[in-house]
């Protein structure tokens, strides 16, 4: 299954959300190890409330990103004494972050060219 | 990575519910600091998350293989299903274990013998010459030459290496050394090969060299290569034995060189020497073996254009009254090898090929009642909507199952079959190549049970595809009467296990009614207390007859002194063994004008012989003390000497020139039998025999027979073999303790390994043919069995209307013994061409044996009889009135 889904297909690349869900969990991921909750948290936070992610699509998407080795968890004990799953980013989910974090400006640079205001031609 | 969490993937699970706890746990200590009321934290908790079964779920599914799932699920079923009806799978796993064990037992022996390649590098540029010998319309083909030919070959043949060797393997004399001084003498393998026979083989001495062309010429120095197992066990690995003599044949020997372990090249030897090839004596008969290894550049064509010229020059050489058309060819080595075991190998692995076929008929007819019984099930699963793929898959899976089982316990049998198949074979056939359940047998043990799984569960699987739905909900069961259609399978797979069956016991009964004749076959002596012992005389120290006679003498006058030892005598070679062949020719009387010798065989007896082993004298006189070595040359022959060469007068007086001298035959002695070295392949037989008194041998002749034969101690003894053995020791070691006995038997066990081989057989196929027999009365019973439970209801009615139990029964029954008689119809007819394929192992019987194909027939409508009855029987509890109640 990682194997398979290395490289995103075209049909994934089309599904923006989920891409962009496992951008964000990379991403909030990047301040050191956390579990479900928190990052869930940090998602919505960081988007000053804009993002709502709904927490149980989170699981899946932990789920994908740990089969692609992007991610490595263990159990641990959290801030209120509960155990908890923790996630942590690898060296692949790193590089991996860097990738679409780029992708994603370029895409945003892209589609802000095209919906830029018209401007009277020559 | 997902196979395994696959396989996980219920630990896995429970990890996230674990860790979705854990998150909403974490929501409602967030919102219970922010105040919110305990309930309403874990209400609202809940509410944000989702649906976590639905997420789980979700995840689950991406740890899934499809496939892979449904034969699982498939595969789980089956597992509970067979656990349900476990006598059901008991029988069809025992049916296929046993089968799968022969087979991959005896696919062992046949692959490491016949089908793996030889143990030397590019085997299969390997061959030896084969001489193909016309006369008169008749031809054999052998490997043996004579000298002449491997001199021509040796010279004209260039598209291969060549080498001669002998297959004639031998026991000698090998002296160890003990403590200071003193030896002890051992007995060990010699085989003799000629100067470049390792080379051609391709392996080179682990250390040392192979002999030279000079220690490979008469006169040469004495030269002998060990073998790792001999050097290890006597010379304690010890390197520095390169270049020092052995005392070996009662000369000393120098060791050139021990070939690596393991190292054999077509019996089993402890070491080589040269063989030192000529075209006289030895060299003048067909004694030899040449190995050929063609060259990179030359192909089969390019050398058989070699061999007719080597046809031509032999032809030129020989004398123009010779008759004989000879011509060459090659024989793959392999095959030039294993000649002897080839087709007993073949016919066995026919043998548990059949075994096989029945065991795959019988799982098919279990498999078949089986789903007949499960209609009901089956049906009811398509009216819930189980597609008819997804049952055929499921009855597939099931037998898949049914194979793996079946192949886990068949190599279980395998390798006790296995052992047990080298164990009696180790008398009968020498197997020199490396036998072992390898991963070859294993793949092949795995594929065969799966193939026979798979195929055999088609047919209730296709059964099932056809399966009206409603009519299986509505008719099936013990409501109705049985209907005949969903049984003809069943009728055709009775007969074929009955038909197959008797092809085995046939076979099985050919070879053992062949075994029983050559049992009972008039030794033409008495057999019973006769003790051998033989000793080689190829040897230094007995290169003279002046020496070999005083040897004999002196050792049998310790004997007769010896309590217990009631007579003793020394003959070149006992009854039941293969003897010396030799030409002779008449020198007056009729048949002196025949431009051609003749061929008889020969031994040289002390004169006590005929004495010892109480063979009876039919003219003339035996032979006395008084044919010393200074009195004129006599000899006694046999009966069958006589009928076959001098048969319309009387025979004594005749004089005939055979071994280099001009000999008299002065009495005729009854037929002894032995095992024919010419003229048939049968193991005994009476054969034309000309006895020389041991006095009265040249030494060049005696030289020549003591390289082939051990020439053997006769006892007549009343005492056990044990001490009978020791009694023979003393006597030797009195004389000369360095000879060893070579073995030490009684006269029974000559017999026994002569006719190892027959017993072999004939064991090995009553054995296979008693487990076809046993499936097919385990298929007899089943069908008869399911009839009964069928019609359960529909006999009750009948024995209401006034049916008796005896007509009932019979009704019942009979199906099973007509059925049994059309498959023992069917059997012995396809017998008659099966046995054909066996004829050259058969002897003093014909291949169509009317008695033993009575026999057959008797005894499977026996069994049929009785694996039909006893199904039947249950009828005589059975209550009509309640029969038809019930339901």
């Amino acid at each position: 299954m990682t194997a398979r889904r290395q490289q995103p297909k075209p049909a994934e690349q089309a599904d923006v959300l989920q891409g962009t869900l496992d951008m964000l969990v990379l991403q909030s991921l990047l301040l050191g190890p956390a579990h479900g909750y928190t990052i869930a948290r940090i998602i919505q936070q960081r988007s000053d409330d804009q993002l709502q992610v709904g927490q149980g699509s989170l699981y899946p998407a932990l789920h994908r990103l740990e089969d692609r080795r992007w991610i490595a968890s263990f159990w641990g004990t959290s801030e209120n004494n509960r155990r908890a799953r923790y996630y942590r980013l690898t060296q692949t989910g790193r590089r991996q972050l860097v990738a679409e974090t780029n992708r994603w400006q370029h895409l945003v640079r892209a589609v802000g060219r095209v919906l830029r205001p018209l401007e009277d031609g020559p | 990575m997902s196979l395994r969490r696959y396989f996980a993937r219920a630990r896995w699970d429970r990890e996230r519910a674990d860790e979705i706890r854990a998150h909403i746990e974490h929501h409602i200590d967030d919102l219970v600091a922010r105040g919110v009321s305990p309930e309403e934290a874990r209400r609202q908790a809940i509410r944000d998350f989702g649906n976590a079964a639905v997420i789980r779920e979700q995840i689950y599914d991406m740890n899934s293989v499809p496939v892979l799932e449904t034969v699982m699920r498939d595969a789980r079923y089956a597992c509970r299903i067979l656990r349900k009806s476990p006598a059901f799978t008991l029988t069809a796993v025992l049916t296929l274990a046993l089968a799968i064990g022969v087979n991959t037992a005896v696919f062992s022996v046949v692959d490491a013998v016949l089908l793996k390649p030889l143990p030397y590098p590019a085997a299969d540029r390997l061959a030896l010459l084969s001489r193909i010998e016309r006369r008169q319309g008749a031809e054999g083909t052998g490997t043996s030459v004579d000298g002449l030919t491997w001199q021509l070959v040796r010279d004209q043949v260039a598209s291969a290496e060549s080498a001669v060797f002998s297959t004639w393997i031998t026991g000698v004399n090998l002296v160890v050394p003990v403590g200071s001084g003193g030896g002890q003498a051992r007995h060990v393998r010699q085989q003799r090969v000629g100067h470049g026979f390792f080379a051609v083989l391709r392996v080179r001495p682990m250390i040392g060299r192979e002999f030279t062309a000079d220690e490979d010429t008469v006169g040469g120095p004495p030269a002998t290569i060990l073998s790792a197992e001999l050097w290890r066990s006597l010379f304690n690995a010890d390197p520095a034995i390169l270049g020092r003599s052995i005392m070996l044949r009662g000369l000393p020997f120098v060791v050139v060189g021990v070939m690596p372990d393991g190292f054999q090249s077509g019996e089993r030897a402890d070491l080589w020497t040269p063989l030192r090839p000529g075209t006289t004596g030895e060299g003048g008969g067909e004694n030899y073996q040449i190995l050929l290894r063609l060259r990179d550049n030359a192909s089969r064509a390019s050398i058989s254009g070699e061999l007719v010229l080597v046809g031509d020059a032999l032809r030129a050489a020989r004398p123009p009254e010779d008759d004989r058309h000879i011509s060459f060819g090659v024989l793959p080595l392999n095959r030039g090898l294993t000649a002897a075991l080839r087709e007993p190998l073949l016919m066995l692995w026919g043998a548990v090929g059949v075994v096989l076929l029945v065991a795959c008929v019988n799982l098919a007819g279990l498999l078949l009642a089986r789903s007949s019984r499960r209609v009901r099930e089956i049906a009811t699963r398509m009216a819930l909507g189980s597609g008819r793929g997804a049952v055929v898959r499921q009855l597939l899976v099931e037998s898949g199952v049914l194979g793996l089982l079946g192949c886990g316990a068949g190599i279980a049998i395998a390798l006790v079959a296995l052992d047990m198949l080298t164990w009696l074979a180790r008398d009968a056939y020498e197997i020199w190549q490396p036998v072992a359940l390898d991963g070859r047998s294993l793949a092949a043990a795995v594929g065969l049970s799966l193939a026979a799984s798979v195929l055999f569960g088609l047919a209730p699987a296709l059964q099932a595809a056809r399966l009206d739905v409603q009519a299986g909900l509505t008719q099936s069961g013990a409501r109705s009467i049985a209907g005949t259609s969903s049984r003809s399978p069943r009728r055709l797979i009775v007969i074929a296990q009955v038909a197959l069956g008797a092809v085995l016991l046939v076979g099985a009964g050919l070879l053992l009614r062949t075994f029983t004749h050559l049992r009972g076959l008039e030794p033409g002596f008495s057999p019973e207390g006769l003790v051998t012992a033989a000793v080689s005389l190829e040897d230094d120290r007995y290169r003279t007859a002046l020496r070999v006679t005083e040897l004999f003498d002196r050792a049998l006058e310790q004997l007769r002194r010896t309590p217990g030892i009631e007579s003793a005598a020394v003959a070149l070679e006992v009854p039941y063994r293969r003897l010396l062949n030799m030409g002779f020719r008449f020198l007056d009387g009729p048949q002196a004008a025949a431009e051609r010798g003749a061929i008889t065989n020969a031994t040289y007896v002390t004169p006590d012989f005929f004495g010892v082993l109480q063979i009876p004298i039919r003219r003339g006189r035996t032979l006395g003390s008084s044919d010393s070595h200074a009195a004129a040359p006599v000899i006694v022959v046999s009966d069958a000497f006589v009928r076959t060469y001098s048969s319309d007068e009387d025979p004594i007086g005749r004089r005939i020139r055979i071994a280099g001298s001009d000999r008299e035959i002065v009495g005729v002695v009854g037929d002894i039998q032995v095992r024919p070295s010419w003229g048939s392949n049968g193991p005994l037989k009476a054969m034309p025999l000309v006895y020389m008194p041991a006095a009265q041998v040249n030494d060049a002749f005696l030289n020549l027979v003591h390289g082939w034969f051990a020439p053997t101690f006769v006892v007549r003894s009343s005492q056990t073999s044990r001490d009978t053995a020791a009694a023979l020791r003393r006597a030797l070691d009195a004389v000369d303790p360095l000879l060893p006995f070579a073995d030490v038997r009684p006269m029974s066990d000559v017999r026994a390994a002569t006719l190892a081989p027959q017993r072999f057989l004939a064991a090995l196929l009553a054995g296979l043919a008693a487990v076809a027999v046993l499936l097919a009365a385990i298929g007899i019973h089943g069908l008869i069995a399911t009839a009964v439970s069928e019609r359960t209801r529909e006999i009750g009615i009948r024995m209401a209307l006034g049916a008796t139990m005896a007509r009932v029964m019979r009704t019942v029954a009979m199906p099973g013994v007509v059925l049994s008689a059309i498959g023992v119809a069917a059997g012995l007819a396809a017998s008659y061409g099966t046995a054909r394929l066996i004829r050259s192992f058969l002897w003093g019987i014909s291949a169509n044996d009317p008695l033993t194909f009575g026999l057959v027939a008797a005894v499977l409508l026996g069994v049929a009889a009785a694996a039909s009855t006893m199904p039947a029987l249950r009828l005589l509890r059975l209550d009509p009135a309640a029969t038809l109640r019930h339901e």
